[in-house]
């Protein structure tokens, strides 16, 4: 064996051991982190409010969650779900998005012109603006 | 499953259009010749199909888009129908070694696909990027009725990314309108097709410029760089980048400048990153291949040309290398300790391109022992390797000179990136 085929040789096991550890390495991962973000649990979740808000819409957005990884992971979860609605985090629009983690006193947002409009479970809650059609 | 016919007609469109024009019959051995007209059709055909569905969206036609990809398919086919391939008999040399190296692709190919699979299973709608940036501007864009320029919006919020390139949202954009559905296979595939036109362009063009055995080495390298392959089912924008990175540096050292050009510009279209590829490797194809770099800027121009108009269209935005602050320029780039973290995170990243005690660089030592580097391959390896250095001393110093936060996601995706795509230039 010259040296030429016996690099190639090496490299060719080199990358056979390669692609079985990465294999042994993606199988564990993802049997451990399916869907960290719960986004496929979105559709569902969302889809009444969904059906209530016209696509074309701007929504607001208020939440109980603290600031970090898991807020903007909800909200943008949200804004994936629900596109080609657009949501701003602001509770001065039309409509605004309530997407909190705990239940609580939902009403206790509905300040400053904004009504409670239905609340949908699982802690997604719809708000209006008063004196909007 | 719709959705999957309109990903086989932009690959149908690309392979028409590549195999007619690009002038890939000429290459040796045959099978390379196909491989690289096939890689790069594919990855060519989804380009065009994304850019098509992006000017259709913005003039509110989905119907302009199907017209378009029509009348290049059929144009495609007669030129294709016209330059039939020619049947030429094939010295066979190095057949056990060859047919041994092709089986070993194979069986590789079978057990990452395995890999990938897992991942598709378990996240369909991909990794955070895929469905906080990519696909979610696809949805904006496939919905029709005007909302594409959501895609786009500074509502969308930075997670976002509303300045990124639409490359890839188009073309999944694409597949979702004219099928009606937007599930994850669309996604899925595309990210999967990339990954196959990456290795297919490699494999072939390294087997066209170097010989079948060391061809198909390639490939099995590419086959086994976990921090390839983590990417490829988290359907994010960097294998599509790296496949049209390598696919121009490929087809570029195999004198076909204009279809180099082609996917260069695609690849501005693809990510920011792109848009800094394609200035490198315009600069140093003038530099080192004069005459070829003409025809490249011909290829790369019109596509270029919509990442540029896009780019400069949008509001002022902070994140985007073509909208960063100037403010304390100097002052950062005259930062030592700045430069440092850098380094240091290009470092780690390059390290962390392995999988328990494996690492990609093991194989290319074996490959750098075994083959050597030939005296008349010089000029191919300064060409090759001057973009992959420039590129990584692009990110460099886009980060020592902009505001971007050193602790956060965005060095580690562009020290990646690197690593996945610009090491694989040379």
């Amino acid at each position: 064996m010259n040296r030429a085929t016996a690099g190639l040789s090496a490299a060719a096991v080199l990358c056979l051991c390669g692609a079985l550890l990465f294999y042994n390495e993606e199988t564990t991962y993802e049997r451990q982190n399916a869907d960290p973000y719960m986004v496929a649990a979105q559709a569902e979740r969302l889809a009444p409010l969904a059906a209530a808000v016209p696509r074309d819409a701007v929504l607001g957005y208020i939440t109980d969650a603290p600031g970090g990884p898991a807020d903007t992971a909800m909200f943008t979860a949200a804004e994936y779900t629900l596109a080609p609605r657009l949501i701003e985090r602001s509770a001065n629009h039309e409509w605004v998005l309530g997407n909190f983690t705990h239940p609580g006193d939902f009403f206790a947002y509905a300040k400053d012109g904004l009504m409670l409009q239905r609340d949908f479970g699982n802690g997604v809650v719809l708000y209006r603006r008063a004196g909007k059609p | 499953m719709t959705e999957l016919f309109w990903v086989v007609w932009a690959i149908v469109l690309g392979v028409t259009l590549s195999f007619a024009l690009g002038g890939f019959a000429a290459l040796r051995p045959r099978w390379a010749g196909i491989l690289v007209a096939s890689g790069a059709g594919a990855a060519g055909g989804i380009g065009l199909s994304a850019l098509f569905y992006y000017i259709g969206a913005l003039r509110g036609s989905e119907t302009l888009a199907i017209a378009m990809e029509l009348t290049a398919i059929c144009g495609g086919a007669f030129l294709a129908w016209m330059r039939r391939w020619p049947r030429t008999a094939e010295a066979s040399g190095s057949g056990g070694l060859k047919l041994t190296f092709a089986g070993a692709v194979a069986l590789l190919l079978v057990i990452v696909t395995l890999a990938f699979a897992a991942a598709w299973q378990s996240n369909p709608q991909g990794n955070w990027d895929a469905w906080a940036i990519w696909n979610m501007r696809a949805r904006y864009l496939a919905a029709g009725d005007g909302f594409a320029a959501r895609a786009w919006s500074p509502v969308l919020g930075a997670a976002s990314h509303p300045e990124y390139p639409l490359l890839l949202s188009s073309f999944i954009a694409s597949c979702w309108a004219f099928s009606h559905s937007a599930s994850e296979l669309a996604p899925i595939a595309t990210g999967y097709v990339f990954f196959l036109a990456l290795l297919a362009m490699v494999t072939g063009g390294v087997a066209a410029l170097r010989g079948p055995v060391l061809g198909l080495a390639a490939g099995l390298v590419l086959l086994a760089s976990p921090a390839l392959l983590r990417e490829a089912p988290a359907q994010y924008a960097d294998v599509p980048l790296a496949c049209y990175m390598a696919g121009a540096m490929v087809l570029a050292m195999l004198d076909r400048p204009v279809f180099a050009g082609i996917l260069a510009g695609f690849a501005a279209w693809t990510k920011d990153e792109g848009l800094l590829f394609l200035a490198i490797f315009l600069v140093v194809s003038a530099v080192i291949k004069r005459r070829a770099a003409i025809l490249a800027v011909a290829g790369a121009l019109p596509v270029a040309l919509v990442a540029v108009a896009f780019k400069l269209s949008l509001p002022r935005m902070a994140t985007s290398f073509t909208g960063v602050s100037g403010g304390g320029l100097a002052s950062r780039a005259a930062d030592f300790s700045r430069a440092g973290i850098i380094l240091a995170a290009f470092g780690r990243e390059i390290a962390a391109m392995s999988t328990s005690w494996y690492h990609p660089v093991l194989p290319l030592i074996a490959l750098g022992v075994a083959c050597g580097l030939e005296r008349e391959r010089l000029r191919a390896a300064a060409y090759s390797g001057s973009v992959a250095l420039l590129l990584l001393l692009g990110y460099f110093g886009i980060f020592l000179v902009t505001g971007y936060d050193l602790s956060g996601n965005s060095i580690r995706r562009s020290a990646g990136c690197w690593s996945r795509s610009g090491r694989y230039l040379s």
